[in-house]
């Protein structure tokens, strides 16, 4: 942990910041240390985060929530191309989460595990769904014997 | 006193999905077959989609921008040009590692371009002269699917039998009906039933674009380079080729490569097969040549190495259906598509035509990121809108047909080097005009078709950026060696010990994605080949 982790958990928590239906708040969750190490390796990443921790200022842990959100807009109007590296990491971070995606699971009914090796079960094909089309006749086009050209 | 170089039959560069098929096919007749690939085999069974941030891979590792991706056989690919970027991989099994297996045919009129509709080129080749590679190719691929499609000629029974829909296809599919428009599940290389070569049934686990620890979803590494390795081809992984160079009798002399020691050597060839795809063969043979300058490069009297970069313009349209359809599950690009529009009428306004081929929906991360859509708002707004899409979306792709223009290429840049000390690929590429006609009316009937399956919103993307996964074009086959690089066998016009077997070789795109096409060029040139070399061949069919 840095001593700007705590800086980087309430930015967290402004962008994702949960709500009364059971999806858990970015800044409860730890993920200061992941979003740090996750952002730093992608292209541009240090300094995306560099310029947000200067531009929020230790100040921002104790603004009120619109006047937070107010700053946050602001930066991503003057800054749009690291706000949004910034953004895709803390989504990153967060929707990896087993916290989180357990909330996915319980809200959503998606399964929380990797896709494999459970995967899911595979149904026979209904050829009856194609009883429309199969009525059509072919309609691609015939070439016949036509040479191939060597206009162009 | 210099060593003499190593001697080979047959030297291919490239491990990818035309390098198979053409290696395959090659294998067991007695030639010393060696194959060149700058990447290194990809363990599936240890795929990230065994991982819990299995979506996090899709940022990264399997990434399919090479410039964000930046694994280490990667090169760097200038794209500042280009709105459409790179996607290729680098790796035994190139693109398939990382691909939907998507596998239609390109239809008859794809080879009649110039003669039927007036623009562009003719291919050398028929439809007909494809067909047995084409089923030969569907049978190691392990495809499955339904044969009786209105919208193609007949074709042989599927080796399996289709992959099921699912909610979100059927609603889709029943849009299609409602409108009366043609629609069919898609012949896919991935597998709906076990095989006897130890590849599993699909369980429907939705990314297939992590490669697949089944081996369900075919990728030529399981497909193709098993059966060629056993029969006793050579590959040989972490070898960059910088340089073909010329002997004195108009023949490709010396194939120069570099390994992942740092060791440079040479091999001298009686045939060398060029398979990098569009972007990376088109760099090669610009970077060839005599001296140690990159310009014309070599098997380029025409001028047209390079030119002619197609892309396949790709829109996606976006349904959110009110119902929690679970759409994530099951392949995400291979279930059914609609060729309603496949053929040219002029009266829509634009020749040719495109292909609308159904997505899947996404993981939740992919979700919250945009997918296919936008991504979603952060604040307080965010879990609802997520709760809104996730698992409620299926897509369509306008994937259109795009006519080769001389100005969209692939150059060099002298003055940019890799750290292989070769210069950097430079992509050059606009949409034209009638390609922008098309996308734009695809774009309409993808909505309304969506619509029809009762989608409550729309989505458009009216151009997919990160989706240059089909480069074609850049050295392209035909009769005249004034306007084509190759002829009909693959074999360069102006070079003929030398050999060019993936997409480049494409005079014209079709609307339908090219692997089938390429591995069923591959598997002849290959028979061509052996041809030409005196050497047994097998039926294809």
């Amino acid at each position: 942990m840095t001593t700007r982790d705590p800086l980087l958990a309430s930015f967290l928590g402004h962008l994702l910041p949960g709500d009364h239906n059971g999806w858990p708040t970015a800044s409860t969750l730890h993920l200061a240390r992941r979003f740090r190490e996750h952002v730093t390796r992608t292209p541009d990443g240090t300094s995306a985060l560099a310029l947000i921790l200067d531009h929020l200022g230790d100040g921002f842990m104790k603004r009120a929530p619109d006047d937070a959100n107010a700053l946050l807009l602001k930066f991503e109007e003057e800054a749009p191309d690291e706000f949004e590296r910034l953004v895709v990491a803390a989504y990153s971070v967060y929707y990896t989460d087993p916290g989180v995606l357990a909330a996915v699971e319980r809200l959503t009914g998606y399964e929380a595990r990797p896709p494999q090796p459970l995967g899911h079960e595979l149904e026979p094909f209904d050829e009856a769904l194609l009883a429309n089309v199969r009525r059509r006749e072919p309609f691609w086009r015939r070439i016949n014997d036509i040479l191939p050209s060597d206009r162009e | 006193m210099r060593n003499a170089p190593e001697t080979a039959d047959i030297v291919i560069v490239g491990a990818g999905a035309s390098s198979a098929a053409m290696a395959w096919r090659l294998s067991g007749k007695g030639l010393k077959i060696v194959v060149l690939e700058r990447g290194d085999w990809v363990d599936q069974h240890r795929s990230p989609s065994l991982r819990p941030d299995w979506e996090l891979a899709l940022q990264s590792e399997y990434h399919a921008n090479p410039n964000i991706r930046r694994a280490p056989a990667d090169y760097p690919v200038n794209e500042v040009d280009t709105p459409i970027k790179p996607a290729i991989f680098n790796a035994v099994g190139g693109g398939t590692i990382r691909w939907g297996a998507h596998f239609p045919r390109q239809h008859p009129s794809d080879f009649r371009v110039r003669s039927l509709d007036g623009v562009a080129v003719d291919w050398p080749l028929t439809y007909d002269d494809l067909v047995p590679y084409y089923d030969l190719n569907d049978r190691m691929m392990g495809v499955s699917g339904l044969a009786g499609d209105p919208a193609n000629p007949d074709r042989a029974v599927r080796p399996n039998p289709p992959l099921p829909m699912c909610p979100a296809t059927r609603a889709l599919a029943g849009g299609f009906d409602e409108l009366g428009w043609h629609w069919w599940p898609s012949d896919a290389a991935i597998l709906s039933v076990d095989d006897a070569n130890g590849r599993s049934a699909c369980n429907s686990c939705g990314p297939c674009g992590l490669g697949c620890p089944r081996y369900a979803r075919a990728s030529v590494d399981v497909t193709y380079w098993r059966s060629a390795i056993t029969a006793g081809i050579e590959l040989r992984t972490g070898h960059v080729v910088r340089k073909l160079e010329m002997g004195k009798v108009g023949q490709v002399n010396l194939v120069r490569y570099i390994n992942s020691n740092g060791h440079e050597g040479t091999i001298s060839s009686q045939v060398v097969v060029v398979a990098c795809n569009g972007l990376g063969s088109a760099r090669l043979l610009l970077a060839s040549g005599d001296g140690d300058r990159d310009g014309d490069g070599i098997a380029n009297a025409s001028g047209l190495v390079g030119r002619n970069l197609m892309l396949h313009p790709t829109a996606i349209v976006t349904g959110v259906f009110k119902e929690q359809l679970k759409s994530y599950r099951g392949p995400f690009a291979s279930a059914l598509y609609s060729q309603e529009f496949y053929e040219s009428d002029r009266e829509r306004g634009f020749v040719r035509g495109f292909q609308l081929q159904a997505l899947r929906g996404q993981g939740p991360l992919s979700t919250a990121l945009g997918g296919y859509m936008r991504r979603l708002p952060w604040g307080t707004g965010h879990h609802s809108r997520f709760v809104r899409e996730f698992g409620r979306t299926v897509s369509l792709t306008v994937t259109c047909d795009d006519l080769p223009e001389s100005e969209n290429r692939v150059t060099l840049e002298p003055g940019n080097r890799d750290r292989w000390d070769m210069a950097i690929p430079r992509m050059y590429y606009r949409l034209g005009e009638n390609t922008k006609r098309m996308i734009a009316f695809g774009i309409d009937r993808a909505r309304e078709a969506l619509e029809a399956a009762g989608a409550r919103d729309v989505v458009v993307n009216p151009l997919a950026r990160q989706a240059g996964f089909h480069m074609l074009g850049t050295a392209r086959m035909g009769l005249d060696p004034k306007s084509s690089v190759v002829d009909a066998d693959c074999r360069c016009h102006t070079v003929d010990n030398l050999m060019i077997i993936d997409g480049s070789v494409f005079p014209t795109a079709s609307a339908v994605n090219p692997t089938p096409t390429i591995q069923a060029i591959a598997l002849r040139a290959a028979d061509r080949l052996l041809a030409r070399l005196g050497m047994p061949q097998e039926r294809a069919a």
